[in-house]
């Protein structure tokens, strides 16, 4: 490849930085009027990001007028400190518009959703300023020209995701799963921050184009050695790992979804959690020069997508389901990212039909909790199809095209995966390639399942009558027709407002056509950042692939429609096999987790707490007179002897004396 | 061995024996007095080793000024002047550290000098005028800044011990 | 008797700290013949004119570059620095200790001497405080100042006592939680006072090794010195001990949260910053001027403590209940990073500097509005009673989680930029240890601070949130310009890092 230089940016791009302010601002907006904008607050989040979608569009159509394809602007310097240089720049290429257009696009949709859906809710305000947050630190992430840049971004949507999954607080389960979040990405962002201080020290800079030219030039002088380059990815694809909930930081994921719907949607589903399979798709130079890095990559794709079809096969929550599809759909643009060459493009175009089918499945499921009162199991549904059309339409073409049947977009842009999955040199090709077709078929059986468990079948909501759900009967009747709070009622399961069904219907028309005009459209446009897409003769054919796939597809869903459509059991059945029991538990990955990560870090802790006994003796009590008020009680504190204290400082120069000591005469 | 190093050693293991008494007694006043012993002992062997202004002003400020502050407090503040029980006994740990830290370091110390000889013909005692003339040229500035200290010791003493002005009208 | 002859003085090189010291003493003065109405308006005025004096003069002097009298005092761009960081962090410290329109009489008590809970002392509750620590406050910032510039041992000592003594006194006269109060201030003069007591006898065993305590002469001695190098090895150890104490570096940090959380808040303040700007000047010049050479023999050491620091530090933040220990215990964690840059020595003084400034003002702005959130009981600093704050503050639930996402590391702010500059260097020097540690480190300190933003926004208030005053002016300049520091020194934070670059280091002539 040749050496990678950015074109400086010129006309309207120059004002590129107007992206990130302009939801930054309206967040800061939200946030600081307080309630004095709880009237108007979501209208303006609304708007912001339309806006932001409209300057989208205007740079995308700027930049397909470019030669080079390419826009740098760099706006000033950030950190100057000895050789390291790190500058505020951004930079739009065809990747980023992508990306861009996704994030604002679906982004845009999402938010009017969430208008209706948070319509009641107090705290609607507050959730679009944090959902404005959200797209601007997105945004900051996909537009920087660095990689100091992409870590503010990814930092930034690591935060307005924690904020986001707590947002409903009072639910126990919402903070656990924040908190679970929050830990599970630092573990990813110290791989990521890492791998920044490794390029520094290797390339001297951050810069995309530096970085990526030192990797080109030592390719071919060697000047670098493999075993950094290596770091530099394992580091890399650790922090992408934690972002995008793949093997082994998978857990945090699924949890997530305790967040309000639009933000599963938004951010666990369309953009956020695929931030990893952006950035090793911007790192692609770094990835091709190291074919150890990528075989990781593949594998770990390829892991992550069964796992998360088998536990996805034995959720019951229709969130937990989707959840676990997202986590396996992700698996496979890790896959296409990992093959390197041409499959890079496949896995951009799957994420780009990803964001559409899936953020509409969300909505869907949203919408449906929405008319069921919130109840997520799918086990308590059934034959929905009557009470919400729209719903149930727009939903089954999501279903349709996430199990990739023709001519729906998951079709086109999940085929061509499998297809250069089996077409990877050597054995390995096989066992990826079978890994990608198996979870093509078992993503159609559990994608069948929740669709027929939910909307066909016998209702067996209506089971559900007990004395403690009568609600206003009347009002709930014209819910289909009216939006009120008080519709909500289990035994009336109701068709969601206009503001919600619109963008249901957008984005069904997305997952219908998109897979098709993206499948060569994209891919050209995405050459000058991915390299050409070499020509593929591999051991299948396109046809053999197609076929095979098209037939798993509806083996799976065969299955499930037989096994379902009769309904299910309300109870959770006695798992009989181990494999049934392990997927119930999620693998046992939250156990893995606790294990390796929780239980260290407890036993530390407790470890330094006991050690630092006397202190935190003094917090107990300190706060038992604090509380108590009166300040008589002040009286009995007693923070720890200062003997103690200067024991223990002793015992410190004595250690450090003696090391010191030790290294002289050692 | 001569005169000298006898009356050191000597000098020094008073010291020592003071000292370990003044953290074992369990009397605080009698802690004090220890403590004057330990110090006195210091100052003779200042004295042996011929810096006699070094000797006179431990003997005035550490046990002249600093003991008897100490005593002066001790009463003032109503602690028990016979045995008291409360008063904490150096457990094992301290020991462990206390002692270790001491012995290591009088170790190194040793290691350090073995048995090399400095004779005290050609040093310069530690008279006043010595003392004077260093403190006023090449520590001129250290020297003048420990005036401002005391002067901050000063005002702090003040500010957090003066009684409440009016405090004495009232009363009287 | 004529041949005693003082060393040349450059006056202009010590005008900074004869100007802080002289109205210090004019403060006293002030204190004995100004009537009682005037005299808080007089000695805030003298302290902040003071203040801004040595600012000036510091500014003035920026390209000296001397040793004078006697050696005692070395002028050089970091020393320079290094008081500049301390006039302005002190200058904007001030702002908290002088204010008195959070509570009747402000922070301080008028007379410290009565027993907590006494009569006298219920009494006094709303009486003006005590105006001594005006100069008190001086001393301490003149003691810091000549700390950062000590060119010998012995001048540096004094300098630690000038600084610590007037602390100590001062965080035993917090207007409420008497007793707390009282006992931080007497923990803190007793473990200080062992801590010195390392610190000279460490200069004791060096003088023996090197025969003079000046840095530079310490230096040469490692060359050719005769004595054995386990008195340097020993006195080194020990003087750092004294040193790292004063930095409240893993295993001297016992004292940390009890002082930080029983002093008067604006001292605390005045501690995290500007005591952790003078410390670590006082450690950068040790070891990068009279150890440079010798780095072989205590790079383990202090690298080992630096970990530990870190480690200890953002682990035990996490169980904190108590805003005030929890920033006491995140003091600690930056001081391990602190560390860091000391361990990296010469290539990162210039990020070690620049990581104090964006620090400094972080803490102090945090500090300035852990006092605005009070009850009748005066602050209430226990985090269960900020839940919440966010629905009836929102502007300073903002700010302050401005400041806790700044604490964080999250970019964009002050906290990530200062890291990211000093894990960078230190990575240059090849101290990659020490950045994966504290890249961990602070991943898990990470942790607290958004609990606190989460705290803030997120959870429903008690029944008892207490009250966000409003702020005196005073308080208010404190909180902004903390706030737009951190956000400035975070999103440009180039000309700053600029200006540190080119500072210069220590001179070692």
């Amino acid at each position: 490849m040749d050496s990678i230089t950015y074109a400086d940016a010129t006309g309207a791009l120059s004002s590129m930085w107007l992206l990130v302010a302009i939801p930054a601002v309206s967040a800061a907006v939200l946030l600081l009027l307080g309630k004095r904008a709880d009237k108007w607050g979501h209208w303006l989040g609304v708007a912001a990001v339309l806006a932001a979608f409209g300057l989208a569009v205007t740079y995308f159509f700027q930049l397909k007028g470019l030669d080079n394809r390419s826009a740098a602007l760099n706006l000033f310097e950030f950190i100057h400190i000895g050789g390291l240089e790190v500058n505020v720049g951004l930079l739009f290429d065809p990747l980023t518009a992508v990306f861009v257009l996704l994030i604002t696009g679906v982004g845009f949709l999402i938010h009017v959703y969430a208008v209706g859906y948070m319509s009641h809710d107090p705290g609607r305000r507050r959730f679009f300023a944090y959902f404005n947050l959200f797209v601007a630190a997105m945004l900051l992430l996909v537009l920087g020209d660095n990689y100091v840049m992409l870590y503010a971004g990814w930092e930034g949507v690591g935060l307005a995701s924690y904020l986001l999954i707590s947002f409903w607080y009072e639910r126990p389960a919402a903070a656990t799963a924040g908190k679970k979040a929050f830990l599970i990405n630092r573990v990813g962002d110290v791989g990521f921050a890492l791998a920044i201080f490794l390029m520094f020290a290797t390339f001297g800079t951050t810069d995309y184009a530096k970085v990526f030219n030192g990797v080109l030039e030592s390719e071919a002088g060697q000047t670098v050695s493999a075993g950094v380059l290596l770091a530099l990815g394992l580091l890399l694809l650790l922090g992408a790992c934690g972002k995008s909930g793949q093997f082994p930081l998978q857990t945090w994921l699924p949890d997530a979804m305790e967040g309000p719907t639009p933000v599963s949607a938004l951010i666990h589903a369309a953009t956020m959690v695929t931030a990893g399979v952006y950035m090793i798709a911007r790192s692609a130079t770094i990835f091709n020069a190291n074919e150890t890095a990528q075989t990781v990559v593949v594998s770990i794709g390829a892991l992550t997508l069964l796992i998360g079809c088998i536990i996805g096969c034995a959720k019951d929550g229709i969130k937990r389901v989707l959840a676990y599809s997202t986590v396996s759909q992700i698996g496979y643009m890790f896959l296409a990212v990992g093959l390197g060459g041409g499959a890079y493009a496949l896995g951009i175009i799957h994420l780009l039909a990803h964001g559409f089918f899936k953020a509409g499945l969300f909505l869907g499921a949203g919408s449906v909790m929405h008319g069921m009162k919130d109840q997520e199991d799918i086990r308590r549904y059934g034959g929905l199809w009557k009470h919400m059309k729209i719903t149930w339409a727009t939903f089954g073409l999501g279903w349709l095209a996430i199990i990739g049947m023709f001519p729906f977009s998951g079709f086109f842009t999940k085929d061509p995966i499998i297809l250069s999955a089996f077409n990877r040199e050597g054995w390995t090709g096989w066992l990826y390639g079978g890994a990608a077709l198996l979870g093509a078929g078992l993503t159609a059986f559990y994608m069948t399942r929740l669709f027929v468990l939910t909307f066909h079948g016998k209702p067996r909501w209506e089971m559900e009558k007990h004395g403690d759900h009568h609600a206003d009967g009347d009002e709930a009747h014209h819910a289909g027709i009216k939006q009120t709070a008080d519709g909500r009622d289990i035994q009336h399961p109701h068709e969601s407002p206009l503001i919600m069904t619109i963008p249901l219907i957008v984005l069904a028309l997305g997952s219908v056509f998109a897979g098709y005009l993206m499948s060569t459209s994209v891919v050209d446009w995405l050459t000058p950042v991915l390299g050409d897409a070499p020509e593929e003769h591999g051991r299948l054919s396109h046809g053999t692939v197609t076929v095979l796939t098209l037939g798993v597809v509806v083996i799976g869903a065969a299955i499930a429609f037989l096994l379902f459509r009769n309904g299910t059991e309300l109870v959770e059945r006695p798992a009989r096999t181990h494999i049934v029991r392990a997927a119930r538990n999620n693998l046992y990955a939250d156990r893995f987790n606790e294990l390796v990560f929780e239980l260290p870090g407890r036993l530390l802790t407790r470890a330094l707490v006991w050690v630092d006994n006397r202190g935190v003796d003094g917090i107990v009590n300190g706060l038992a007179a604090a509380f108590g008020g009166g300040s008589g009680r002040l009286r009995r504190l007693q923070t720890g002897y200062v003997r103690t204290y200067a024991l223990s400082i002793l015992s410190g120069a004595v250690l450090v004396v003696a090391a010191l000591l030790a290294v002289r005469l050692g | 061995m001569t005169v000298t190093d006898v009356l050191v050693c000597a000098l020094g293991a008073v010291s020592l024996g003071a000292a370990i008494r003044v953290v074992t007694t369990n009397q605080i006043v009698r802690a004090g007095l220890w403590l004057v012993v330990a110090l006195g002992a210091l100052a003779g062997v200042y004295l042996v080793l011929t810096a006699e202004l070094l000797a006179w002003v431990q003997v005035l400020i550490y046990v002249g000024a600093v003991v008897v502050l100490m005593l002066f407090a001790v009463m003032l503040t109503r602690a028990p002047i016979g045995r008291s029980d409360d008063l904490d006994r150096p457990r094992l740990p301290a020991i462990l550290v206390g002692g270790g830290a001491g012995l290591g370091l009088a170790a190194v110390l040793a290691d350090a000098y073995r048995w090399s000889y400095i004779g005290l013909s050609g040093v310069e005692p530690g008279n006043a005028e010595a003392l004077g003339r260093e403190v006023f040229t090449g520590w001129a500035l250290p020297f003048e800044v420990l005036s401002v200290l005391l002067l901050a010791a000063l005002v702090g003493a003040i500010a957090i011990s003066r009684p409440e002005v009016g405090e004495r009208r009232e009363e009287s | 008797m004529n041949d005693i002859q003082l060393p040349p003085i450059d006056y202009a090189a010590l005008l900074p700290m004869l100007i802080v010291f002289g109205l210090a003493c004019v403060g006293i003065l002030a204190e004995a013949f100004v009537p009682r109405k005037h005299r808080f308006a007089v000695q805030a005025t003298l302290t902040l004119a003071a203040l801004i004096a040595g600012l000036v003069t510091v500014i003035i002097n920026r390209d000296l570059e001397v040793t004078t009298i006697g050696g005692a005092v070395t002028i050089d761009g970091a020393g320079l620095f290094l008081q500049g960081i301390i006039l302005v962090l002190g200058i904007v410290a001030f702002g908290l200790i002088a204010e008195r329109r959070l509570e009747r009489g402000g922070a301080f008590v008028a007379n410290a001497a009565h027993a907590a809970d006494s009569d006298g002392d219920k009494k006094q509750l709303n009486e003006a405080g005590a105006t001594e620590i005006f100069p008190l406050t001086l001393f301490a910032i003149a003691g810091m100042m000549l700390f950062c510039v000590s060119g010998d041992l012995l001048t540096m000592f004094v300098a630690l006592e000038v600084f610590s003594l007037p602390l100590y006194l001062m965080c035993g006269l917090a207007r409420r939680r008497r007793l707390l109060s009282q006992e931080s201030a007497l923990k803190y003069f007793l473990l200080g006072a062992f801590a010195s007591a390392f610190f000279l006898y460490g200069v004791a065993l060096i003088y023996g090794y090197a025969g003079s305590v000046q840095l530079v002469a310490i230096k040469q001695s490692v060359l050719d010195s005769d004595k054995s190098g386990v008195l340097l090895a020993a006195g080194l150890a020990l003087l750092a001990i004294g040193l790292l104490f004063k930095a409240a570096a893993v295993p001297f940090h016992v004292w940390t949260p009890d002082v930080y959380q029983g002093a008067p808040t604006p001292i605390t303040a005045l501690m995290a910053a500007c005591v952790k700007a003078a410390a670590f000047g006082g450690l950068l010049r040790v070891f990068n001027v009279a150890f440079e050479t010798t780095s072989w023999d205590w790079r383990p050491v202090i690298t080992a403590v630096a970990m530990a620091t870190m480690i200890v530090g953002s682990i035990l933040a996490v169980t904190q209940t108590d805003i005030k220990r929890l920033l006491a215990y995140s003091s600690i964690a930056n001081a391990g990073y602190l560390l860091v840059g000391v361990v990296s020595l010469g290539g990162a003084v210039g990020s070690s500097m620049f990581y104090l400034v964006a620090y400094g003002f972080s803490v102090l702005a945090a500090f300035g509005m852990v006092t605005l959130v009070r009850d009748a009981d005066g602050e209430a600093t226990h985090l269960s009673r900020w839940a919440g704050l966010g629905k009836g503050s929102p502007l300073f639930s903002a700010m302050f989680t401005i400041i806790m996402l700044g604490f964080a590391g999250i970019p964009l702010t002050s906290g990530f930029s200062s890291k990211f500059a000093l894990f960078s260097s230190a990575w240059d020097a090849n101290q990659s240890a020490l950045v994966i540690v504290g890249v961990l480190s602070s991943v898990v300190l990470a942790f607290p601070y958004l609990k606190v933003v989460v705290l803030l926004w997120l959870n429903p208030p008690g029944d008892e949130t207490p009250t966000v005053s409003v702020p005196g002016y005073l308080t208010r300049a404190v909180v902004g310009v903390g706030v737009l520091a951190t956000i400035v020194l975070g999103v440009a934070p180039s000309w700053l890092l600029d200006m540190v670059n080119s500072a210069g280091t220590f001179l070692a002539k």
